[in-house]
């Protein structure tokens, strides 16, 4: 047999240094660009003409950065939602399906009101409304995965696919609600004008951003002080203690996803209140539910962390989308950053949880009596 | 004319199906060493893209082939090296690799978008046996991939259930202190058949691509197949015959939609067809998960946790 | 003494020209973070006798044992076999040396066949097996040894002592001459004990080495023919002869001081009837896991509970606690019934329950001290740490643990200390005081001073008027402390003796199924 003449050893770190916590995560980020840069130099791109156009689209303009910050509203709430379930070790995998929801809860809402009520009032509504939509997406998944067991990975998964043929339903079907009923051409119909909401400026930047970061922070806060809080991270580290100390953890998943789903809802209800103002089916080819898992794992699910990850992870795609504009690389550039981003960051996760090294196999071990 | 267009569903099920038996016992083979990689979704697009390009540059489909699964099986050692060497979050990991898969996929498939490949893979000529009525086109109208699709999965339980590296391989999913005990590398089987299963995905994907699809659109392509081989396996209990009979049921489920649009059968919704394979899986799942049904179902017992020789 | 001396550290020729030495470990260290489990330890095994590693736990034992099957790589010294240096890389290098370790946890899946079980990682195996013939070559091997066992069984569905004969057959059918059996007695009854004995014996006739891992001096000194004593990695004596032992000297070895571990039962009074139990029954998927069982526990009474693992002890206590609503019968603690009101109603009539597991179960590893304090409490909304803070500090002192005060983080806590966290958290009540004390294998896994701790906080309990149900698989532990003994044998109560006139032959033919009317 071949004889590899090292060995790798990790050994768990007792305290992870804090100067690994901000630095692993920025290796992972360049580690990321420069695979992309390899990629891209192998596929026949320029390098330097995509990354500089990407910057300059997500960040460093005026449009960019309030273009950023809309993306990272959404980020910001599927991110939450992903990471939210994750605090107990759930997987809500199908947060796509549940923002599609959203959009339906949030424009039923918008449509079926009319114009009677203030913003003031309207727009909380459709923020409910697509709210409890997307929790109640995920109400068989939850129910299923508290009382028998069921992967909520694949559940909650495959209701995506039926919520995007929900969407796809509601928009081509001839005399649907949700469809404009004045074109010829399926397209969504218009919500009321006070559930829509007023852009920042010349921006695309709405206020829903500070309802995200808002979210954000309290349910940091709930996690952190709450009781329930306090359930959650017992059955998350030890389900049994929980059992033993007599916690309901049924319940509490029940909770748990329904949170996890409604935040995901709320997302969708978002894109309807802030930029499109009805159901637009080309929202469900966008990935933003999807994205979310990424802005959580790269937070390492920190709920707080998300704001930082969430705006982040919005720049890398609104440049990714700028390449469109200024340069023939495919934006799908972007999706594939972020994926790498992803994996050289749970790669960098071991070197901050182990200590890594390597150590040569001796041939001969060593010896302090000689033989 | 009716009976007909219900024997080519059946026929277009089981080609469908091919996929999914590929993709599911890629699955599988990962699952029983104790890795689970939710990546093959993304596996399967940038196969199916890789294979195609593949294809249509060396003007050879058996080289699309190879190269699809040649992918598969790197990407899913990349999963391999995370979830084994790096003890990451499998399920984090699976799913950055569909993102990636899927942003690769788009990625290299955008030149691609729109062209087709003039030659496509020919079923099996079996003479006059594919002319029997009902069973010819269904059990004698396909092509060589598929029957050796079936055949694999037939060599895969033998392979399972009888050698020497079968029972390593079910020992290493169900407790994987027990195999290191013995000395054996727990790390290595675990990363061989991972890269096996995802060049199995990659084949499946390839063959998705180059048999099935008339070109290259997108996410369109996969829709979702790969997260229903995922169910599928679940769905056969972790063994490879019942894999066989679960692909061929979802293929049907898949086709019926075609079906009954062709047949003009329209008082269902379109969508609702559409959603109607995803609804059987998750029906199938959650009946599956029923009390009782456990200890039949077999799951690997380490799978999806990372095994660390506990050295206080 | 001069036996303290490391006189096997010169090399494969013995002096006592007796068999020839099989296996000698010379000056091995082994370091894990935090801790030298080895420190220049040299050891070794002749052919044909049974040398026996003898230390509490921690000591080093297991780690030595360990380096000498090619578990682990020593950090510095090296291993002799048959006169020559090996270097063994993995338990499969071991293995082609001839050695194997029997684990203390069995390494065995459970899904697979007996037959299944001994070959997996055999290297002469043909590719393609062929079922009925690996069968009857694995049944031969077991024969031959007289160790029958049923190669179709599924190893799931064994008793333990099957299974522990099924990994000896293993390493057997693997060529092994050197066999490390580590505590192989912990999980067996005395019966059993005996038949593994007999299996010792036909194993050392036929010429195979025997290590004999363990802690029990009864044992040890019945079975070996050397005894080597480890304390704190290091060795302290060696001592030859079967059956000619001094136990007491050997306890000075081990722990390395004297001890009297049977710690005095205090005279008190016992009151009023606090845990009564009638007619509990439980089937769990139509298996009868307790049957029928009764009795009472008073104020200031220790009832123990003994018996083999798995005879429904942990479903017992779990019933009690409300973790699990029984089939039939009713709990009562503190005159109310507390039958299928689960564990928060219990609790709240004075309840308290120390399990089995102590993290993970009793503590929750990633939580700190107040968190973990916090577990069995009532919690408002908001939670409050601020107020149990006091407390938290407090109770570390009172229970003399060792942490760095209250945000100590449970999981890194000594067993002893998160044994004394959770004491100290189910004795100073919570939702109510504490009346009634339920505890489950209390000193399992701990080093001698902690057991010392222990045990004092249990009798101080019972001394305050507390009734406490002790549940434990140790049976001295049962017998030295318990006012009343019950026995537990396959879920129902075999046997019952006041603790002063409980007879060990008795008590252990109990727990073995053989009680009196039986036979």
């Amino acid at each position: 047999m071949m004889h590899i003449p090292f060995r790798v050893v990790f050994e768990q770190r007792g305290e992870t240094p804090r100067r690994l916590s901000l630095i692993v995560p920025l290796v992972s980020v360049l580690a990321a660009l420069f695979f992309g840069a390899l990629f891209l130099l192998a596929t026949g791109y320029s390098v330097f003409d995509t990354y500089t156009n990407m910057f300059k689209g997500g960040f460093a303009s005026f449009n960019g950065i309030t273009d950023t910050l809309a993306l990272s509203t959404v980020l910001i709430c599927t991110g939450v939602s992903a990471a939210f379930a994750f605090q107990m070790n759930l997987y809500n995998i199908g947060g796509e399906g549940q923002l599609y929801l959203g959009l339906i809860g949030g424009a039923w809402a918008g449509i079926a009101l009319g114009d009677h009520l203030p913003s003031l009032i309207m727009v909380p509504i459709l923020l409910i409304c697509g709210a409890l939509a997307g929790a109640a997406w995920i109400f068989v998944p939850a129910l299923v995965r508290s009382r028998l067991g069921t992967s909520e990975i694949v559940s909650t998964l495959l209701l995506t696919y039926i919520g995007a043929s929900l969407i796809k339903h509601v928009i081509y079907t001839p005399g649907s609600f949700f469809r404009n009923p004045n074109t010829s051409f399926p397209q969504g119909r218009r919500v009321a004008d006070s559930a829509s909401l007023d852009s920042f400026g010349s921006s695309r930047l709405y206020p829903t951003f500070f309802v995200a970061v808002v979210v954000a922070g309290a349910l940091y806060w709930v996690v952190k002080r709450t009781e329930f809080g306090y359930r959650i991270n017992v059955i998350s580290d030890s389900p049994r203690a929980a059992h033993y100390a007599g916690i309901n953890s049924r319940r509490t998943t029940m909770m748990v996803m329904s949170i996890s789903g409604a935040l995901s809802g709320l997302a969708g209800a978002m894109l309807i209140v802030g930029p499109y103002g009805k159901i637009e089916p080309s929202i469900i080819t966008l990935g933003y539910g999807y994205a979310g898992i990424v802005v959580a794992a790269l937070a390492r699910n920190n709920l707080a962390v998300i704001i930082i990850s969430g705006i982040l992870f919005s720049g890398l795609r609104v440049g990714g989308n700028n390449l469109q504009v200024t340069t023939d690389t495919p934006i799908h550039i972007g999706v594939m950053l972020q994926g790498a981003i992803l994996l050289f960051a749970l790669g960098g996760e071991a070197f901050r949880r182990y200590h890594i090294h390597i150590v040569r196999t001796q041939t001969q071990p060593n010896i302090k009596m000689s033989a | 004319m009716n009976d007909n267009i219900w024997i080519l569903m059946s026929a277009d099920a089981i080609a469908i199906a091919t996929t999914l038996i590929l993709a599911g016992l890629g699955a599988l083979f990962t699952e029983r060493a104790g890795v689970l990689n939710l990546g093959i979704e993304g596996i399967l697009l940038a196969s199916a893209v890789s294979s195609f390009l593949a294809a249509d540059a060396s003007g050879s489909i058996w080289l699309g082939l190879v190269f699809g699964a040649l992918i598969g099986a790197i990407l899913a050692s990349v999963h391999a090296v995370l979830s084994v060497v790096f003890r990451a979050n499998q399920i984090v990991a699976g799913l950055a690799l569909v993102i990636f898969g899927t942003g690769l996929a788009n990625f290299l498939g955008k030149p691609a978008e729109g062209k087709t490949i003039n030659t496509v893979i020919e079923p099996l000529s079996f003479g006059s046996l594919s002319d029997i009525p009902v069973i010819g086109p269904i059990v004698f109208g396909q092509d060589i991939i598929t029957y050796s699709a079936i055949l694999l999965a037939i060599v895969s339980s033998r392979y399972l259930f009888s050698t020497r590296p079968g029972l390593e391989l079910r020992a290493t999913g169900d407790d994987p202190a027990t195999v290191d005990a013995q000395g054996l590398s727990v790390a290595r089987i675990r990363i061989r058949y991972t890269m096996f299963g995802g060049a199995l995905v990659g084949l499946g994907g390839a063959w998705l691509m180059l048999a099935q699809s008339a070109g290259w659109h997108q996410a369109a392509t996969t829709n979702g197949l790969g997260w229903i081989a995922l169910a599928l396996v679940v769905f056969a209990g972790w063994r490879p015959m019942r894999i066989i009979f679960g692909a061929v049921l979802f293929g049907f489920t898949l086709q019926l939609p075609f079906t009954l649009q062709a047949e003009q059968i329209t008082f269902i919704p379109s969508a609702f067809l559409e959603m109607l394979p995803y609804l059987a899986t998750l029906i199938a799942l959650i009946a599956l998960s029923r009390p009782g049904s456990r200890n039949l179902l077999g799951a690997p017992r380490s799978l999806g946790s990372p095994f660390v020789r506990d050295e206080r | 003494m001069s036996n303290t001396s490391h006189e096997v550290a010169q090399g494969p020729h013995h002096t006592s020209g007796a068999a020839p030495t099989a296996l000698s470990a010379h000056s091995i260290d082994k370091k894990f973070p935090g801790v030298l489990a080895n420190d220049s330890v040299d050891f070794d095994v002749r052919a044909g006798e049974v040398h026996t590693l003898l230390g509490e736990n921690g000591a080093g034992k297991s780690t030595l044992a360990a380096v000498l099957c090619g578990l682990y790589q020593p950090d510095a010294g090296y291993l002799i076999r048959n006169g020559k240096r090996i270097n063994l890389s993995s338990p499969r290098a071991g293995l082609q040396h001839g050695i194997a370790m029997v684990h203390q946890h069995f390494r065995l899946v459970d899904r697979f066949t007996v037959s299944e079980n001994v070959i997996l990682g055999s290297r002469d195996l043909p590719y393609r097996l062929i079922r009925r013939e690996i069968d009857e070559k694995v049944a031969a091997v077991a024969e031959s040894y007289g160790l029958p066992i049923d190669p179709e069984a599924i190893v799931g569905t064994l008793s333990v002592g099957q299974r522990q004969r099924v990994e000896i057959v293993k390493a057997l059918y693997q060529g092994a001459e050197i066999l490390l059996l580590d505590e192989p007695t912990a999980v067996l009854v005395p019966s059993e004990v005996e038949k593994l004995f007999e299996n010792v014996h036909a194993m050392t006739a036929a010429g195979k080495s025997i290590v004999f891992i363990s802690h029990k001096l009864g044992e040890v000194v019945e079975i070996s023919d050397r005894i080597t004593v480890l304390r704190n990695g290091r060795v302290t004596g060696h001592v030859s002869g079967r059956g000619t032992t001094d136990t007491k000297e050997l306890a000075r070895l081990m722990v390395g001081r004297d001890i009297e571990l049977n710690s005095q039962r205090a005279t008190h009074a016992m009151g009023h009837e606090v845990l009564q139990i009638r007619d509990l029954s439980l089937d769990v998927d139509d298996v009868a896991v307790l049957t029928d069982i009764s009795f009472n526990v008073r104020a200031g009474e220790m009832v123990g509970i003994a018996g083999v693992a798995g005879n429904g002890q942990r479903e017992l206590a779990d019933t009690i606690a409300g973790l699990i609503s029984p089939t039939s019968g009713s709990i009562t603690i503190s005159g109310a019934m507390t039958t299928d009101r689960g564990p928060i109603a219990a609790r709240e009539v004075g309840l308290a329950y120390v399990p089995e597991d102590r993290l993970g179960v009793g503590l929750v590893p990633s939580m700190s001290i107040i968190d973990n304090l916090l577990l069995t409490r009532n919690r408002q909304t908001v939670v409050d740490r601020f107020s149990v803070r006091p407390e938290a500090t407090r109770l570390i002192e009172q229970f003399e643990i060792k942490a760095n005060g209250p945000d100590h983080l449970a999981r890194k806590l000594s067993g002893g200390n998160a044994q004394k966290v959770l004491l100290a958290r189910e004795l100073s009540g919570g939702r109510t005081a504490t009346r009634l004390l339920v505890v489950c294998s209390p000193t399992r896994g701990l080093d001698v001073g902690a057991i010392e701790t222990v045990r004092r906080i249990l009798n101080d309990a019972r001394s305050a008027g507390q009734a406490i149900l002790l549940i434990s698989e140790d049976l001295d532990e049962v017998l030295s402390l318990s006012d009343r003994v019950l026995v537990l044998y396959r879920g129902a109560v075999v046997h019952e003796a006041l603790g002063e006139a409980a007879e060990l032959s008795q008590v252990g033919a109990a727990m073995a199924g053989l009680s009196s009317q039986s036979h």
